[in-house]
């Protein structure tokens, strides 16, 4: 994924597109996003989400090896092999896991039963309360579109939700193996960075900007 | 530049965050898991030193039933713990944590036959064939009782997003801590067993406690110019939030005032008293360490810009 910080107008469409597309319990957020003012009236902004790095620190620690990673790097948690050990957590140099404890998961209307919406997300997305949740790129979502011949970044219905809603195309996903994708160019052309290159993990999500290099 | 505090939903992002997973709400369940882990792991070496069986069954006790259940109610799914152990997963080629576990196991496996062997060997027939086999699963399980004082060290040292612990000396730091802390339960031990030598335990702590008044001198030292929030995390123990846990916890009761106490046995018998004393100032210690460690283990923030001044 390569992130445009010079097109994010901080409409926080992503965060929500991502709660609607995987019901996220009240208090568990997977992507997230920050803004931060460089000079006065400069505000940039950063969407960020697990980093699907390739060499993944919370796979390698996992102690169940609940967390794998696919052929296609994407980073993913077996929820019925987590124990909720929370290792994956600290051993995350981008901190974007979250644990599911029950008042994270209080139901949106907190005191009330839940609603038949939030049943039948739970139906479809069981958050389980007690093991270790973050971003799967829309995994699921990608997989029903291969299987229907779409391609990832291409079309939407193979493409992660966060992407598809940003109405600024701050957002861009693709093949990162292919030298000719979209991504693999914005990277090149317009000098994708990474960030903390010092954990050796290689994210897989670039940053792309004006001027801020994240040094 | 400055953060527009109507946009800031995430301190972690922009401030050296301290892991809480561990320490805080449930983790506190870590935090004594980890000072059993020592106490437990310790007594049992220091016991096997000493072939004490008594010492060594307290040490069994303690990782069994107080450690291990411990670590188990803190997982959110305790009866996945099944999942954890060889040969239900190949996690333990990558994962510290997952090796941990199964060390726990195979100790708790071997130290059990052996107190069976060495009870009788000791009391049924001494003298015989039991005490060669005693000796064998002594040799085991001592190898499991190391590993098992040593795997939380590497737990830690092996998060890079922690820079404080990403250092090889943590492991032995806290093996040694361990072994030291056995030292001391040695010597409660001894106030009900006289077969143990006091004056040989007392030594032994004096070496060790030297020594690790000397590692953790070099481990804060070397955090200071790791990194940036390797020195953060140095920092809050030398003169922040967690100095008075550091300078009183560990250091004067856990490791100077233990050591003079010891000294004072080159010059004069060690009253009862002041064993006491020892003892209870070196499990202070021992929690203190594990609190510090575990509290000090900080991130470094997502984007690598703002100050480092806060919250020391």
């Amino acid at each position: 994924m390569v992130v445009d910080l010079s097109k994010c107008v901080r409409c926080y469409g992503c965060v929500a597109a991502c709660r609607v597309e995987h019901f996220l319990p009240l208090g568990i957020t997977w992507p997230r996003l920050i803004a931060w003012e460089e000079k006065a009236d400069e505000v940039t902004t950063f969407p960020v989400r697990c980093n699907h790095c390739k060499d993944a620190p919370c796979v390698k620690v996992c102690v169940t090896g609940a967390t794998q990673q696919r052929e296609d790097g994407i980073v993913w948690i077996d929820q019925d092999k987590c124990v909720g050990c929370r290792y994956c957590i600290i051993a995350c140099p981008y901190q974007n896991r979250m644990y599911v404890s029950k008042d994270r998961d209080t139901g949106y209307f907190p005191g009330y039963d839940l609603t038949e919406f939030e049943k039948a997300g739970r139906r479809k997305y069981p958050h389980i309360i007690g093991i270790t949740e973050k971003c799967n790129f829309c995994m699921e979502r990608i997989d029903e579109g291969l299987s229907h011949g779409h391609k990832p970044g291409i079309d939407r219905d193979a493409t992660p939700a966060c992407v598809n809603t940003c109405p600024a195309r701050a957002l861009h996903f693709g093949d990162l193996g292919d030298p000719n994708s979209e991504v693999r160019q914005l990277i090149r052309d317009r000098k994708g960075f990474q960030l903390h290159l010092e954990h050796d993990t290689d994210p897989s999500i670039y940053y792309i900007d004006k001027g801020w290099r994240g040094q | 530049m400055a953060l527009r505090q109507w946009m800031v939903t995430h301190d972690w992002m922009v401030k050296p965050t301290a892991q809480s997973e561990w320490i805080e709400r449930r983790g506190i369940l870590v935090w004594i898991a980890e000072v059993f882990t020592s106490l437990g792991a310790g007594l049992f070496l220091v016991s096997l030193f000493f072939n004490n069986w008594w010492g060594m069954l307290a040490g069994w006790l303690i990782i069994m039933f107080l450690k291990i259940p411990l670590h188990l109610i803190y997982f959110g799914k305790p009866l996945r713990f099944w999942r954890t152990v060889i040969p239900f997963t190949s996690a333990w080629k990558t994962s510290w944590f997952t090796r941990g576990i199964n060390f726990n196991i195979y100790f708790g496996t071997f130290a059990f036959i052996q107190l069976v062997i060495g009870y009788v060997a000791i009391n049924i027939y001494p003298n015989t064939a039991w005490d060669s086999w005693y000796l064998a699963f002594g040799i085991i399980s001592g190898v499991f009782a190391f590993l098992v004082g040593i795997y939380s060290g590497f737990i830690m040292s092996y998060c890079k997003s922690v820079p404080f612990w990403n250092t090889a000396m943590l492991p032995i730091i806290i093996l040694l801590t361990g072994v030291a802390d056995g030292f001391a339960l040695m010597l409660a031990v001894g106030m009900f067993d006289k077969s143990v030598d006091i004056a040989a335990v007392e030594a032994g702590s004096r070496i060790l406690l030297t020594a690790i008044i000397f590692m953790i001198s070099i481990y804060v030292w070397n955090g200071t110019y790791q990194s940036k929030t390797a020195k953060y995390s140095a920092m809050l123990l030398i003169k922040g939030s967690l100095s008075w846990w550091f300078w009183l916890g560990v250091v004067a009761l856990g490791m100077v005032i233990p050591l003079a106490l010891a000294s004072l046995s080159l010059f004069t018998e060690t009253a009862t008293q002041l064993l006491i004393i020892a003892i209870v100032l070196h499990t202070i210690g021992a929690v203190a360490l594990k609190y510090v460690l575990l509290k000090a283990g900080v991130h470094t923030p997502l984007l690598p810009t703002l100050s480092y001044s806060h919250r020391l």
